[in-house]
Formats: C-alpha cells, structure tokens, sequence
C-alpha cells in the first residue's frame, strides 16, 4: 500500500491540469440537453479528443492514452478541478465504448471507437421500456432477421441523450419463443433511419435530456450485433457493470461538489447551527470515503481482481450521496433555493438532477436486491 | 497509488482468521462472559505464539517489526471473532510504545497483560485481568481495580485506585494512544460488524415464515444491504487511516478520526439491522448475536465515539 501519488502519476496530472487550465471554456456553456448547448459540447468533445484527453484510458490506436485506471481517477480529478464541461457523449465513451472493447469484432473497434473518441458520433441507450423498467428483462421491442438486415419494431423510453443524439445501443428480443433474459441481442443503431420516431420527454428541470424511441420497421445490417445473437443480455450486463462500477460517476464529481458546498457553508452557512456543520462534513467524509473505495477498487482491478455484485455498493453510495450534498446545500442557501435562475441556481439544478440518480441505471432498491442476492448470498425473492 | 494489502499481509490475516475460527469461536467468546473473567489465557496465548501480539515492535525488541498498515486487517479479524481481552489497548498502544522499557519484554512475549487509561475515562476496561495500565505519561502496577459492571462481558470495566507508578511516554509514533486506540478499534467494529452480517445472513437463510425463507423478502433484504454499504464504505477510510499512522502523515489525525465516526457509525447500524432481521431470538441472551453486538456498542462510545470524531474532522475541513 503507497497512497502517494508516483512521479509518473504527477506527471501526468501536472500534463492534464496544464492543457485543461489552457483550454476550458471560461463560461460555463448552455446545458447539453438544449440544442445549442449539445453542438458547443460536442465541440468541446472534439478539442478534446484533439488533445487526446476524451478517453485517456482507452489504447492510443482509438484515440486514447492507454492510461491506468488510476490516472484515470488522476485525469477526473483535474477535469472537475478545472470545471470543464459535462461529458455529452459519456454513454458512448465511458459504458458503450468499453464493452465494445471487451465483446466487438475488430471491425466494430476500427469503425465506432474512434468516431466515439471524438463524439462525431454521440451515442444514446435505448434499454428501457414502457414495461421494462427495473424488470428489464420484460423487453418486447423486437428484432427479426430478414436476410443481412434485421427488422426492428416497438419502442424505447428513457433514452439518455437520445433528442440529439446520431446513434443508439439498444437490447431487442431476437428469439420471439425464449423467456426473459434469454433470446435478447445488443444491436447499435443509427437514429436517423426511416421508421424511427423520437419524442423528446422533459424532465424535472425541463429540459430535454431523455426522449422516447418508436421503432417503425426500421432496417440496420446484422453486422451491427455487438456480442453474440441472443446473448444480448450478458453483454448489457457487462455494460451495466461499468455503469454502476467505477466509470459513471468518478469520485472526483462529488470531491469537487462537497468542496463547493464547504465554500458555500464558509460563505453563507449560520456558523451557530452545529447541526448544519455536522451535516456538511458528514458529506465531505462520504465524499472522501468513495474516492478512497475507488481508488481502492480500481487498484484491485489493476492486480485482477474484477469488479463483481459490489458495483451495485457504488451506485447506491454515490446517489444517495448526490442528493445529501445538494440537500444540505438548498438549506444554506434558504430562499435562492427556490429559484430556477439566479446567482445560485447551480445548486437547484444540481439538487433536481441529483434526484434522478437513485432511479437511473437500475434503482436504488433493485440494486439492494443484487447486494442481498449475489454478495450476501440470500435467496432469490419477489 | 496503490491501494492494496500484499499478499503477505493478506495470508496474515487470513491466518489468524483461520487460529480465530478454531480457537475462538462464540463458546470460547461466551465461556469468558460466563466465567467473569473476560479474558482466556490460553487464547491470548495462541495470538502471542503467532506473532499477533508483537506486530507493532521492533525485530531488534524481539517483536514483528510491523506497521499499522501490517496490523489493521489482524485488528478487523480480531473483531471478526469478537476475541475478548485488552488485545487491541497491548497490541496497539503497550507494546509499541513500551517496547524499549523494562516492561517492553514481557509485553512483547505475551507474558505480561497490559490495558489502557485513557484521560478523562472513569474506567479502566480490562483492569481486573491487566498486569499493567498504561497512561498517557506513566504506567501503574499492583493497582486496585473494582468492577464497574460493564455491559460487555468480553471487555470488563473497572474503576481503578492506587498503584506504583513509573514515568513512560504512551506515544505511538508520534500518534496520542487515544488515536491509536481509535485506528485499532475502527479496524475491529468492521471486523465486528463484518460477523454480525455474516450471522444474520446464515440466520435468514434457514429461518422460514411464511413457508419461505426471510431472506428472501426484500424488507429484510433490504435491511441487510444498507448494513454492508455502511460496514463497506468504512474499510478503505480505515485502511487510509493506518497508511497516514504508518507514514506519520501531517493527516493522521483527521484520518483516524474519519475512520472512527464511519467505523462507530456502520457497526451501530449493522447491530440495529441485524437484531432486527433475527427477530425474536435477537433479543435474548442465547443468541450468539448480542456477543458482537455489546462489544460494538461498547466499542463505538470508546476512544471517542461518532460524535467526537466528526467533530474533529470538522475542524480540519471547515476551519
């Protein structure tokens, strides 16, 4: 065990903090979940990728740096240090992108991966549906085989990114006789195809960061199967690992969120509540506490010991802890908290999305059934 | 960066995981309650022939040369099994500190028990089986302790009059033997809180209403998940906290005492959840549960309980 940072690992931040310093938009830019704010992001994303800092842990051959998980961790830090723009393509890059890596062709590496390092394409999920939500594996969109193509017919709903998006991945039952998690296959698809309808949905802050998919007999090769036919499941699950694990939410989000709210108590917080004071560093130690899980994690990674069921731990952890820090910070700022604009509207923003965590990417109380099933080895349920 | 145990310090563990199992199982745990005396002897001498003891003393002293980072796993085996006794105040306070002085030998070898004072305490907890009390600044011998009836019959509290006394720094490299005792006993509540879950969960394997098993509703599943993310989220804080010790970091402090409020914190939980899912049968006295639970609540209020700790945190990151 050394917690302390190894020359190269400097390095590499002092590299990372030296371009990010020189090249963050100085104003924040409009929310990616606005037509504007999405072009400028996906701007951004290309500048990044210029200066080879849009996926650092993936191979240089794909636009990457070959980067440790740990300078990963390193590069996270420096990117919410520097307060760079949200990642607009993050479905792509960070859950799409390392399952095709681990389940795609080489000719499905050589033809996404580096449209995705550069966000040329921006990538949407497609998972959920009307009654597939926590019970996933109740999907129904189908894919049927018609020669090189397959048919796709239903319809999608919570499709992150997807009003703007150019491709999606999504999961369609192939084999119309097989039950549940059986018969399902992972198939990436253009979202600019005859027979395809998207209906933007707004969400709790309005905007409109997620969209309903239809599905109209909609065409795309087979060679656009990412794992095998009728294995979809697996390969959903591995991205659903990712997910949930490490990728989604680094800790560097939420160290640099309780050190705003830490500012914000110095700034406007009532130094006799001690209650309050309590409340904001219990935060600051969860916030603590999952960068050092993580870093712990990811060492076990690098030695191989992969990430199993635990991955559900993090997710639970870091939602729940989003929405406490933005609690806590709605009841130092009083009455600015129920304004949508204003100089502190940042928290209230903040506060609305951070609801969503406990919901997205499986639900807080499905990924406690996980824990109870796979980790504490209790018997199957419901 | 590298946060992991080597491998010699897991095999370690995993050792004394494997001595505990068999030689400290909840009868040995419950026999030391029954008999009053909250220490077994024979017990204390299988963790000296193994090293467990003399982990934090120099080799030239005779000891294992360790470091608190080569401790932390032993100190959460060790409350794993619950091991009754002044295990963690001799391990991790006495023996380092006194390992140089004329009470360093017996300490190191196991033959001599030692147990730990801290300021402000009105208790000694282990003082009826202790050879010596170490203070801050001196230790006390042939002293007169008188039972103060804690709730923990593996971790006896007594008060404690007169005694000679020797001049003798408690200091453990540099860390106050309140903080290391803190360090050690948020090593031990996850080791605790680790048992409890494992009991529960056998427990709600084979417990039926409803002509299903209760682990299969997810109240109780539910129950139990949110115990692991505590106990979970309070090892790597905890591991961090005996880097900071090892290396004598400006940070040992606030770390120690992060890992002592979540430690404090997941191991009240896990007791409250983990009663809850044994139903009746937690809330008697047969039930093996109440061994680690009482040490838990015991544990969580020493060496400064969820409260104080934070509190110090706060200092460090809202001054």
């Amino acid at each position: 065990m050394d917690l302390r940072e190894t020359a190269d690992e400097i390095a590499f931040r002092l590299e990372a903090r030296t371009w990010l310093e020189a090249n963050v938009p100085s104003e924040p830019l409009p929310s990616f979940d606005t037509a504007e704010g999405f072009a400028l992001h996906r701007q951004w994303e290309k500048k990044l990728y210029d200066g080879r800092w849009s996926a650092v842990s993936w191979p240089e051959q794909y636009g990457g740096r070959g980067a440790d998980y740990i300078k990963w961790l390193i590069f996270e830090e420096e990117y919410y240090r520097a307060g760079a723009p949200g990642r607009v393509n993050q479905n792509g890059i960070f859950l799409l992108g390392p399952t095709i890596m681990e389940v795609g062709t080489d000719a499905q590496k050589e033809k996404f991966l580096p449209t995705m390092a550069s966000s040329e394409i921006v990538w949407g999920q497609a998972w959920s549906e009307p009654n597939a939500g926590s019970d996933l594996a109740g999907i129904k969109s189908k894919a049927l085989r018609d020669g090189d193509d397959w048919i796709l017919n239903g319809q999608k709903i919570w499709a992150s990114r997807a009003v703007w998006a150019d491709w999606c991945f999504g999961i369609f039952r192939t084999d119309p006789e097989a039950e549940r998690h059986r018969g399902l296959t992972f198939i990436l698809c253009p979202l600019n195809l005859p027979g395809i309808t998207v209906r933007p949905i707004a969400q709790l802050d309005g905007d409109t960061g997620f969209a309903e998919i239809f599905f109209d007999d909609v065409r795309v090769p087979v060679e656009n199967t990412l794992g095998e036919v009728d294995k979809g499941w697996g390969v959903a699950m591995a991205t659903a690992g990712f997910e949930r694990g490490v990728s989604l939410r680094s800790p560097a989000r939420f160290s640099e969120a309780v050190n705003r709210l830490v500012a914000l108590w110095q700034r406007l917080g009532d130094k006799s509540d001690t209650a309050l004071a309590d409340a904001v560093t219990d935060v600051w130690m969860q916030a603590e506490g999952y960068r050092l899980h993580t870093y712990q994690t990811v060492t076990g990674m690098l030695e191989g010991r992969p990430i199993g069921a635990e991955a559900s731990l993090n997710k639970i952890f870091w939602s729940e802890m989003d929405v406490r820090i933005h609690e806590i910070a709605l009841q130092i700022i009083g009455p600015e908290a129920e304004r949508m604009e204003g100089p502190l509207e940042r928290w209230v923003d903040g506060f609305l999305f951070s609801l969503s965590g406990p919901i997205y990417a499986g639900t807080n109380e499905i990924q406690r059934n996980i824990i109870a099933d796979r980790v504490l080895q209790l018997p199957k349920g419901m | 960066m590298k946060f992991s145990f080597t491998d010699d310090q897991r095999l370690f563990a995993e050792g004394l995981r494997e001595l505990l199992a068999n030689e400290c199982p909840a009868s040995v745990v419950r026999e030391v309650w029954e008999n009053g005396t909250g220490h077994s002897p024979e017990l204390w001498s299988h963790l000296s022939g193994m090293g467990v003891l003399s982990m934090l003393a120099p080799e030239s002293a005779g000891g294992m040369g360790g470091s608190f980072v080569d401790a932390i796993l032993l100190f959460q085996e060790l409350g794993r099994a619950a091991v009754p006794g002044p295990v963690l105040e001799h391990m991790a306070v006495a023996v380092p500190a006194l390992a140089s002085t004329r009470f360093g030998a017996p300490l190191i070898a196991g033959d001599s028990v030692a147990t730990l004072w801290v300021d402000d305490s009105p208790y000694v907890a282990h003082a009826g089986v202790a050879d010596v009390i170490v203070r801050k600044d001196h230790v006390l011998e042939s002293f007169d302790a008188t039972d103060a009836h804690g709730m923990d019959g593996g971790r006896r509290l007594f008060t404690v009059t007169g005694g000679d006394r020797t001049n003798a720094d408690a200091n453990v490299g540099g860390l106050d033997p309140f903080d290391a005792m803190a360090l050690a006993s948020a090593a031990y509540l996850i080791g605790l809180s680790e048992r409890m879950i494992e009991i529960a969960a056998e427990y709600a394997r084979v417990r039926e209403q409803f002509g299903k098993p209760i682990g299969s509703f997810q109240a109780v599943k539910h129950l139990m998940s949110d115990a692991l993310l505590k106990v979970e989220f309070a090892k790597a804080p905890t591991y961090r906290a005996a880097f900071s010790a090892s290396t004598g970091a400006d940070t040992s402090v606030r770390d120690i005492s992060m890992a002592k409020a979540l430690a404090s914190e997941a191991a009240y939980r896990t007791s409250r959840s983990t009663m809850q899912v044994h139903g009746g049968i937690g809330y008697t006295w047969e039930a093996d549960l109440q061994l680690w639970m009482k040490k838990a609540w015991a544990l969580m209020r020493s060496y400064g309980d969820a409260n104080f700790h934070r509190r110090r945190v706060s200092g460090f990151v809202l001054a």
